[in-house]
């Protein structure tokens, strides 16, 4: 037949025997395993297996700045039916049990029927400690019936922190996909502020547990002791830069009200407290998230998912003022001695009203009776590109990083925005407005906060956060995450000019006397940013106390009308809690743990 | 009935028939043991779209001319190695190994690619008018178009895919008639490697079974000096790819030896296999019914452990008739080889048959506990898109060879 010199007879026969050694011994090696040794696999497979378990890890709690626990975990019971072992009869019995409607449970059993009778299908989630004790007492008239134990957050201080707390939820199919090293399907994840930028921190690292389970799945017992098992990891419990405290108050004071508020320590970064009203409660979330419950959030005209600290922008009204004047005084646009005269307004193209007629007004004055006049003057002597760049070093036009995610950069407008809009020849008339802190400068209540602790710490902060570090159980120490400073290059003498402004503002004849405390010498600029679309915002941003400043706060009430009136007196009730507290120096933190190690965040 | 003699005479059905049963097979088996395990929920739809789409390009493959294997040989091959160089930089790391280049949403492996693109091109050489493949020069340069690959997928690191391209070298030379001296000296480095994993002492037996063997051979002494160096070297060279290998390989080369030492760790795959196979006893549990595969024993079954499932759910019956379905497919492809008038083409059909055998000697060695843990799908079988629509690629050409068997050149 073959005619060719490759490919020999004997050459395709030494294949062909190959090939058929290697599948007889694979045959052989099936008849070995499959019909002479049967039994003893029959027996290994049904009466006791190995099986390695993932044992999920607690995730880490949230602290305040005193180790009050913010956010902890709670157990919470689910009942569990597996279908290949589940008697129906039992239905009623069981539906008195949970307390549940009749047929209940053969609804839920029929929605899991296209998943495998062996997997045991959740019933019921927070089931009472009672039903878990009865289940365990009649284990053995209850086939195929059994519970786990899965944590919840919980929320013991009493804050709400909805928008900087942030949620958990089951790990959507698409992020499974991206991180399949370190979830499973049902794994929770953060899902919003706290909880998502640190969620590395706080997930722990899982465990696995080698058990001995039976044909149905059951658990028999341990497998050499737990020898074998590697227990998990808990994820890092956070201390936040929060005063609960603080927090309390000013989420009592904004019941009812939109805004938002923005309290930080100004030599530090930490922000103290941080709320956006209206808020949500984050215990809904905790037991089976409600999907009515998020599409009832998302639908809310109200908005309150939206986190107004970090995101609303509005124009700054007058607390701009202070940024203008240290701005001329450290460009020499001005001196201190330098008098504008305010007639009860001024002339650009059209006429620019003040709220009064304040005469000769030099800067510190002009901060203090809040002189539109003035400031119309002031920003044509400095220019709009030396203000933008000095509204940029005060952190204006740009995310504050602060450690919880969206964020909104604001506006400044400069010359290329107006050209872009109004042509080459765009009216410089229009700058009038931007010198008292309106028209089409837009900023956030976390950019003011940051604003008021550069004003209050003379130029010096770190970036705005939310969280100091973790507590280390081991060693009973916090490993501080590390933060970037803030620099803002002015002399300190200006500094003191427009913060001697501030004080008069509250303790002089200013805008905001009303709030003058005993007590504690409060600071600050009142601000109205004009609302075309309803009543106008309060605005009220400052610091306390004069010397050496604690606490920096930026308030915004939406919608009321006049900053002194409305936004003030909140700010006044805020300090006096924390400044009192401070008072006392009931700082547990610093009493039990010494800061010594830095970490980079997120590693 | 002359059309239908014709169309026999065309298509080989005999080729086609074995493939799609494994392929069904394999379908249910990927069913059985993704339906309770939320996280490969859709693989079982997955498959099936690409097997159709895998049955396509069967089919035109089928119906190229031969000739373009033969053009497309080099060119077809430098393109794989640049490809096997680029996944060495931007390759996405799936379980300890870079291998993969993802071109948006699919993923694909250079090394299917040049897995057909070396046959082609050791087949392209080899059957060079003026080669003779005992001579040191030609044999060395077969070798090296062989190896090149080899060398580079070593570094991924892929060990069972380079074992695959091992096979297929020695089957082509050994196909393209080197002498069984020849032959000794291809093989024996392999031999003296595999020892030397075993230990020192091994390692020295292997050597003095070499210096016999070549001192029955009776060649002359530089050149028995030269082998024997060359299969010292081989010994030490074992030791470092060893260190190459990845933890988790090494684990399982060391489970294989004593797979009963670490029960929990690398044996467990391996003994939990054993039980699934051997608990679906002759007839099997039933198809969804296996407990070891339903209740996920074995991680990620559908891939390379696919034969648990059926050894379990259709028992000694099931899991031979499988068997015999591979052992027709492989005798029919060599039949194929045998009987092609073209020698380029006889290469290519044995180059793509030795794939197929070493694929699934690894595989269902390693499943019924004869061999060690290396990840290699059984084909058609296995889940995964790529190796499916290569095997389907190279089942194309097997066929056109039939179709062109009587074709002189």
């Amino acid at each position: 037949m073959k005619s060719e010199s490759f490919a020999s007879p004997q050459r395709r026969t030494i294949i062909y025997l190959t090939i058929l050694i290697s599948v007889a011994v694979v045959g052989f090696r099936l008849f070995e395993m499959q019909i002479l040794n049967s039994e003893s696999y029959e027996l290994k497979s049904s009466d006791n297996s190995i099986k390695q378990v993932v044992v999920s890890p607690l995730r880490g709690i949230f602290y305040d700045r005193n180790m009050e626990v913010l956010v902890g975990n709670s157990p919470a019971y689910i009942l569990r039916i597996i279908p290949s072992d589940y008697d129906k009869k039992l239905n009623n019995l069981l539906e008195k049990v949970i307390d549940a409607d009749s047929g209940f449970i053969s609804e839920v059993l029929d929605k899991n029927k296209h998943f495998s009778k062996y997997l045991p299908v959740k019933i019921k989630k927070g089931i009472d400690f009672n039903v878990v004790a009865w289940i365990e007492e009649n284990s053995e008239n209850l086939p195929g019936v059994d519970y786990i134990i899965e944590m919840h957050r919980n929320y013991p201080a009493g804050v709400s922190g909805s928008h900087m707390f942030g949620y958990i939820k089951e790990i959507s199919a698409k992020q499974l996909e991206t991180e399949k090293e370190h979830y499973r399907q049902g794994d929770n994840v953060g899902c919003n502020g706290i909880e998502k930028t640190y969620e590395k921190n706080l997930r722990g690292i899982k465990g696995n547990r080698f058990i001995l389970v039976d044909s149905k799945r059951k658990k028999i017992g341990s497998y050499k002791k737990g020898d074998n098992d590697h227990p998990p990891l808990k994820g890092q419990d956070l201390v936040l830069t929060i005063d609960a405290d603080v927090q309390r108050v000013a989420e009592e004071e904004f019941k009812g009200k939109r805004g938002a508020l923005v309290a930080i320590e100004p030599s530090t970064g930490e922000i103290l407290a941080l709320l956006s009203a209206p808020d949500y409660d984050l215990n809904q979330f905790s037991y089976l998230t409600s999907k009515d419950f998020l599409s009832q959030l998302y639908n809310d005209p109200e908005k309150p998912l939206f986190n107004r600290a970090t995101m609303s922008v509005k124009p700054p009204g007058s607390t701009f003022k202070v940024l203008e004047a240290i701005t001329a005084l450290a460009l020499g646009s001005i001196t201190p001695s330098t008098t504008f005269f305010c007639g009860g307004g001024i002339t650009y193209g059209r006429f620019f009203r003040c709220h009064g007629s304040h005469g000769r007004v030099n800067v510190i004055k002009a901060i203090e009776k809040s002189c539109n006049t003035f400031f119309y003057q002031l920003i044509y002597k400095i220019g709009l590109e030396p203000w933008k760049q000095y509204a940029e070093m005060f952190g204006f036009n740009n995310k504050t990083n602060i450690d919880i995610g969206e964020e909104s950069k604001g506006l400044i407008p400069d010359e290329k925005y107006y050209e872009r809009i109004y042509g080459e020849k765009w009216p410089r008339s229009i700058m009038a407005s931007l010198g008292i802190g309106q028209g089409e400068v837009s900023v956030t209540p976390i950019q003011l906060a940051l604003y008021a602790a550069l004003l209050a710490n003379n130029g010096k902060t770190f970036e705005p956060h939310l969280v100091k570090g973790y507590f280390d159980e081991t060693t009973n120490k916090l490993v501080r995450y590390k933060f970037k400073e803030r620099n803002v290059d002015i002399e300190k003498k200006y500094f003191d000019f427009v913060k001697e402004g501030m004080f008069l503002v509250v303790n002089g004849k200013g805008t905001a006397t009303h709030i003058r405390s005993e007590d504690f010498e409060i600071c600050g600029k009142t601000g109205t940013s004009q609302n075309p679309h309803g009543k106008d915002h309060a605005l009220f941003v400052g610091f306390a106390p004069y010397k050496d400043p604690q606490i920096a706060f930026a308030i915004v009430v939406e919608n009321v009308g006049f900053g002194g009136t409305h936004a003030a007196p909140i700010a006044k009730k805020i300090v006096e809690v924390y400044l009192n507290k401070l008072k006392r120096n009931t700082s547990k933190l610093d009493e039990s743990i010494t800061q010594v190690e830095s970490r980079d965040l997120l590693n | 009935m002359r059309i239908d003699y014709h169309i026999k005479d065309k298509f080989d059905f005999e080729l086609l028939f074995p493939v799609i049963i494994l392929f069904i097979a394999g379908l249910a088996a990927i069913y059985s043991s993704t339906i309770n395990n939320p996280a490969a929920q859709g693989n079982f739809q997955k498959q099936l779209v690409l097997g159709v789409f895998a049955l396509i390009v069967f089919f035109v493959t089928y119906s190229l001319p031969t000739k373009l294997f033969k053009v497309a040989a080099v060119p077809g091959y430098i393109l794989s190695l640049l490809l096997l160089v680029v996944v060495l930089v931007i390759g996405k790391k799936v379980s300890g190994s870079r291998s993969w280049i993802s071109i948006g949403f699919l993923g694909f492996q250079p090394s299917e690619l040049a897995k057909i693109t070396t046959i082609f091109s050791m087949a392209l050489f080899l059957t060079k008018s003026n080669i003779n493949i005992d001579s040191l020069k030609d044999l060395l340069f077969a070798l090296a178009i062989g190896l090149i690959p080899v060398m580079l997928i070593l570094l991924e690191p892929d060990m069972g895919t380079a074992i695959v391209f091992l096979g297929m070298i020695i089957t082509l030379i050994f196909w393209k008639g080197i002498s069984s001296f020849g032959l000794f000296v291809v093989l024996s480095p392999v031999f003296v490697a595999l020892a030397s994993l075993f230990g020192i002492a091994y390692f020295l037996a292997s050597l003095a079974i070499i210096i016999v063997v070549l001192l029955i051979f009776k060649k002359n002494i530089f050149f028995s000096g030269s082998i024997f160096a060359l299969n010292l070297a081989a010994g030490f060279f074992t030791d470092y790819v060893y260190k190459v290998l990845s933890p988790h390989q090494q684990k399982r080369i060391q489970a294989f030896m004593d797979p009963m030492s670490d029960p929990l760790g690398s044996g467990y795959n391996s003994i939990q296999a054993k039980v699934a196979i051997g608990s679906g006893g002759l007839t099997g549990k039933g198809f969804l019914s296996g407990n070891q595969t339903q209740l996920q024993f074995i991680p990620e079954q559908w891939t390379d452990f696919v034969y648990c499932v059926i050894g379990e759910e259709f028992g000694f019956i099931g899991s031979i008739i499988i068997l015999g379905l591979f052992f027709y497919l492989f005798t029919r492809i060599l039949k194929i080889a045998y009987s092609s008038k073209d020698e380029f083409l006889s290469l290519v059909a044995i180059g793509i048959l030795s794939v197929y055998f070493v694929h699934f000697a690894i595989n269902l060695g390693m499943v019924v506990g004869i061999m060690p843990v290396i990840g290699i799908p059984l084909p058609f079988v296995s889940y995964g898109g790529s190796s499916l629509l290569v095997n389907m690629f190279m089942l194309g050409i097997v066929a056109n060879i039939y179709r062109t068997r009587k074709n002189y050149t």
